[in-house]
């Protein structure tokens, strides 16, 4: 049960097939599991051990990848950071999980040297490696950490969230159950590598001697380009939040192509999928559409195949029914199991369930996703809302308090409060900022700011300087008419 | 249009889109732009847009990636690089 077994065995059985695909060209099963094993005795030399944590900073490409197996088969766990993040950020995650060695590729090691100095060895993925002698492989157990994945925090610090081998597999295995994969598959790979859905993308075609084709981060949302890769390389399975999907449909010209002829899966998962877009893509298709659900924590605990029926909806379509083995319910408020009809919390108890966060206690039983939904004849789930103040934008989820005491920390900051305005593919972040008495911040310079304490994602996007923040009755400030207010200040240049 | 003016023209258009005409004038032909989240994917797309469609340069999807991205001044660098046929194409796509 070990994660990492999926590229050795495909090796074996496939060494020449395709692995993955970036922007450098196309990896071999082979070449990848050499790059892999001599990553992994470089790290060992280095003296990454069993139970240590390796932290991967670097834009996304095949060495990623083959870093990431390195990790695992030295029994050490991987924390992959957004490529883009600056190097202090990434200092600041590297000593927060206790990172032994910090993996380092587009030329900026001096960079991160500079920050994080000798609390961490370092090794540069830009290069080579020889290829001189067996792999590691150490044989973990199945509660070991295989992965951590940063998300955002209600108390203004990132949440560190452990991932065991066991968790990760449950989900990849249920995963080729669902799509039926095959070595003929060629996976398409849109999150980042920090974004759980990345796991499906990532370790779906290892395990079955597929490929998977990188999409950079700066083509992420470029419609025309996404619509090119998918017919270009043929791809057969997607998986992405359904914001990609609306914009490649809107402004990518998708929908004005003849369908493509290897596409055979659909998957979405992060957020709701308005239905007229929905409806817009089953009638392109006839790949089945798959609804997939989970927070970070729990990685996919329902599913939802979309059907003609769902189609007729005036709501997006349901998350479905439990995936992975789970065991999924929802508690009414009052603490009573929700039944048919009823909303309530929806709770995860199961193999995909995360072993706790970073240095917090281990998760004991059920995780409490924070979701409502509402159960539906037949015992199906439909996603309501949250109980918090966390949102959405774009998949990616977002306390807001962590964004605003980020802003909070600038010197010239004196009050802020963070909004979201618009939704699905429109949505954007916009702090409204009271400046300090001696001199107001610039844009740049919030930006600048935030980008050493937060993802990129939580960056605000807008940006108003204000007198002083409107507050309700009670004295909380008032949320609703900030939105009004961008809504009014931009109007008139957008 | 010259290195120069390709530079002024991108630094003013993300000046006005995405940094609320930078009052302060901060930006500049080196500020990193990835890094600070001015050019997030989906502002990366409005710019890709726009370039090709006012100023009629297609940009291929292998020179969209962080390397070109980082700042102004490798995207105008990588738009000067390109073949004539793309500014070529890219126009013929706008118009």
């Amino acid at each position: 049960m070990n994660l990492h077994r999926r590229l050795i065995d495909s090796a074996a059985r496939r060494p020449d097939a395709p692995a993955v695909v970036d922007e450098a060209g196309t990896r071999t099963y082979r070449e990848l599991d050499d790059l892999a094993g001599a990553i992994a005795r470089r790290l060992a030399a280095l003296g990454v051990r069993r139970g240590d944590r390796v932290v991967l900073w670097a834009d996304k490409s095949a060495a990623v990848v083959a870093a990431m197996q390195g990790v695992l088969r030295l029994g050490a766990a991987y924390v992959p950071v957004d490529g883009a993040s600056p190097a202090g950020r990434v200092a600041a995650l590297a000593r927060d999980c206790g990172a032994r060695a910090v993996c380092v590729g587009d030329a900026r090691l001096g960079a991160l040297r500079a920050e994080l100095g000798a609390d961490a060895e370092y090794l540069d993925l830009d290069v080579p490696l020889a290829a001189d002698g067996p792999s590691p492989d150490e044989t973990c157990e199945p509660d070991d950490l295989a992965f951590i994945l940063y998300t955002s925090g209600s108390t203004g610090t990132p949440k560190g969230v452990c991932i065991s081998h066991r968790a990760a597999l449950a989900f990849v295995d249920w995963a080729v159950g669902l799509l039926d994969a095959t070595s003929a598959d060629r996976f398409a790979n849109h999150a980042p590598f920090t974004f759980d859905l990345s796991v499906l993308d990532l370790y779906a075609p290892l395990t079955v001697g597929a490929s998977v084709h990188l999409i950079p981060a700066a083509l992420g949302y470029a419609p025309g380009q996404l619509v090119d890769l998918l017919y270009e390389r043929e791809i057969t399975v997607w998986y992405s939040v359904p914001s990609v999907l609306i914009l490649m449909m809107r402004d990518g010209g998708l929908l004005d192509r003849a369908p493509s002829a290897a596409l055979r899966a659909v998957l979405f998962a992060g957020e709701p999928f308005p239905i007229p877009y929905v409806r817009r893509l089953a009638d392109w298709t006839s790949a089945p559409l798959f609804n997939l659900y989970g927070p970070t924590e729990t990685n996919v605990c329902t599913f939802h195949r979309v059907e003609p029926a769902d189609l007729g909806r005036d709501r997006p379509v349901p998350i479905g029914r439990p995936s992975c083995g789970d065991d999924v319910w929802a508690v009414r408020p009052d603490g009573a199991p929700a039944a048919e009809g009823d909303e309530g919390e929806l709770m995860v108890d199961g193999p995909t369930v995360m072993l706790g966060y970073w240095g917090g206690e281990p998760q004991r039983g059920a995780y409490a996703t924070g979701d409502v939904v509402r159960v539906l004849p037949g015992g199906a789930f439909d996603y309501v809302g949250r109980r918090d103040h966390m949102v959405k934008v774009r998949g990616h989820r977002i306390e807001l308090g962590e964004v605003e005491a980020a802003l909070a920390a600038h010197p010239d900051v004196d009050q802020v409060s963070v909004v979201v305005a618009g939704t699905a593919v429109n949505a954007r972040l916009v702090a409204f900022i009271v400046p300090g008495p001696g001199r107001a911040p610039g844009v740049l310079e919030l930006k600048e700011h935030s980008s050493r304490r937060l993802p990129r994602y939580m960056i605000a996007d807008r940006f108003h300087l204000v007198p002083e923040l409107p507050r309700t009755r009670n004295g909380k400030v008032d949320r609703t008419l900030l939105v009004e207010r961008h809504v009014e200040r931009t109007v008139s240049v957008t | 249009m010259s290195h120069d003016q390709l530079s002024e023209h991108l630094i003013s258009f993300i000046r006005d889109r995405f940094l609320a005409g930078d009052p302060r004038g901060e930006l500049t032909a080196t500020s990193p732009l990835l890094e600070w989240g001015v050019l997030d994917s989906l502002n990366t797309a409005v710019l890709l847009t726009h370039i090709r469609d006012d100023l009629g340069i297609a940009i291929p999807p292998a020179k969209v990636s962080a390397r070109f991205f980082k700042d102004v001044r490798s995207i105008a660098e990588m738009i000067d690089d390109l073949p004539q046929t793309a500014k070529a194409d890219g126009a013929h796509h706008g118009a």
